[in-house]
């Protein structure tokens, strides 16, 4: 990296007072070698100042008195008991102050769901004793339910038809056939 | 004797409504500044200085002294201005309209002609590449520029490291010397 580049990124921060003793001064001295340095100093220095006083000229014109007697009468108002909690609130949950909210929601969500890999037969307000149908699964026109019981860990799975489509097949077998 | 912020803040927390009123006077106009830099209308800067300073009265129960009081206030005012730009919709004049009344009253000191259209240009584009800016870039530009605070200070102020501000300060300055650099 050459020195102007280097002298270049410093220059903002020698403006602020953020550099050491010896940083400040090899800055300095660059900038009083090097036209360019030199150049970028002024412009940095001209935009801080301007925007200086532009905003030093405007808050001139903030009068104490009327924005005193705003906030006074709005400290002694008395406040309905809703309002504290709205602004609790409002502060709780405003962004990015409930960022935290976010993965702690999901890590709770991940944790109840993967619970049933560590207690077979865990739902929400089941018995750990009771049957508990895990699945139905509906392939090429027959279902499957899985019941499990806890606590013999045995495990049924019972093969159906499913009694629409029997019923169907039955009327058009009926349909079919002749009579005798 | 002028008494210090902290004097002046346990007589707030003893209930001396004067004391307060005194931080008001001592502070008002530079919250303002910090606010008006990051909003775009003086109306809502008024505003949200207002609300800066009934929050901190709200609040000073719980100030410790853990930082000065200015970083304390401060940082009621940028989390503020941040959460009403983010909000804000509604928004008839920009910044730029609204401070038209400060650029002309600025320009009426002109001695040399030439030099005054200069700067008069860069006021009026200084203001709408600062309005450019994301709130953050703003926040740590206008805290540099207005108390000439610290990079710990400013960091403490947004809630965010010294290497943060420091490099959100740099983006920013290119940002407006990219756009600026006919005017300067």
């Amino acid at each position: 990296m050459t020195r102007c580049e280097d002298t270049g990124k410093s220059i903002g921060r020698w403006l602020d007072g953020e550099l050491n003793p010896a940083q400040s001064a090899a800055v300095c001295e660059h900038m009083s070698d090097c036209p360019a340095c030199g150049e970028e100093r002024r412009q940095l220095e001209k935009i801080e100042t301007t925007l200086r006083s532009v905003l030093v000229a405007e808050s001139a014109r903030v009068e104490l008195a009327p924005l005193w007697r705003e906030v006074r009468q709005r400290i002694e108002r008395k406040r309905a008991w809703y309002e504290g909690l709205l602004e609790r609130s409002r502060e709780l949950f405003t962004a990015p102050r409930a960022a935290w909210a976010v993965p702690v929601v999901i890590a709770l969500l991940l944790g109840v769901f993967s619970l049933d890999s560590y207690w077979p037969g865990w739902r929400f307000g089941a018995s750990r004793n009771s049957f508990a149908a895990v699945d139905s699964i509906d392939a090429h026109g027959r279902s499957v339910a899985l019941l499990r019981e806890n606590e013999s860990k045995t495990t049924v799975i019972w093969l159906y038809e499913d009694q629409e489509v029997e019923n169907e097949a039955a009327e058009e077998e009926s349909k079919s056939s002749p009579a005798f | 004797m002028e008494l210090t912020d902290w004097e002046l803040v346990r007589k707030c927390q003893a209930g001396e409504m004067d004391a307060f009123q005194e931080l008001v006077s001592r502070y008002h106009q530079k919250v303002y500044m910090v606010v008006l830099g990051l909003l775009r209308q003086r109306e809502d800067a008024m505003e949200v200085t207002q609300e800066t300073f009934f929050r901190a009265y709200r609040k000073i129960g719980s100030f410790q002294g853990g930082s000065t009081f200015y970083t304390w206030i401060y940082r009621i005012a940028v989390n503020i201005a941040i959460d009403a730009q983010r909000r804000q919709k509604r928004n008839p004049l920009d910044f730029r309209d609204s401070m038209d009344g400060v650029l002309e009253a600025q320009n009426e000191v002109a001695k040399d002609p030439f030099s005054d259209l200069r700067d008069k240009e860069l006021r009026e584009h200084l203001v709408k590449a600062i309005n450019e800016l994301t709130p953050e870039h703003k926040a740590v530009i206008v805290l540099r520029t207005i108390e000439g605070l610290s990079y710990r200070d400013i960091g403490e102020i947004l809630g965010c490291s010294e290497g943060t501000v420091m490099s959100r300060l740099h983006y920013a300055r290119k940002k407006l010397q990219d756009k600026l650099r006919t005017f300067l």
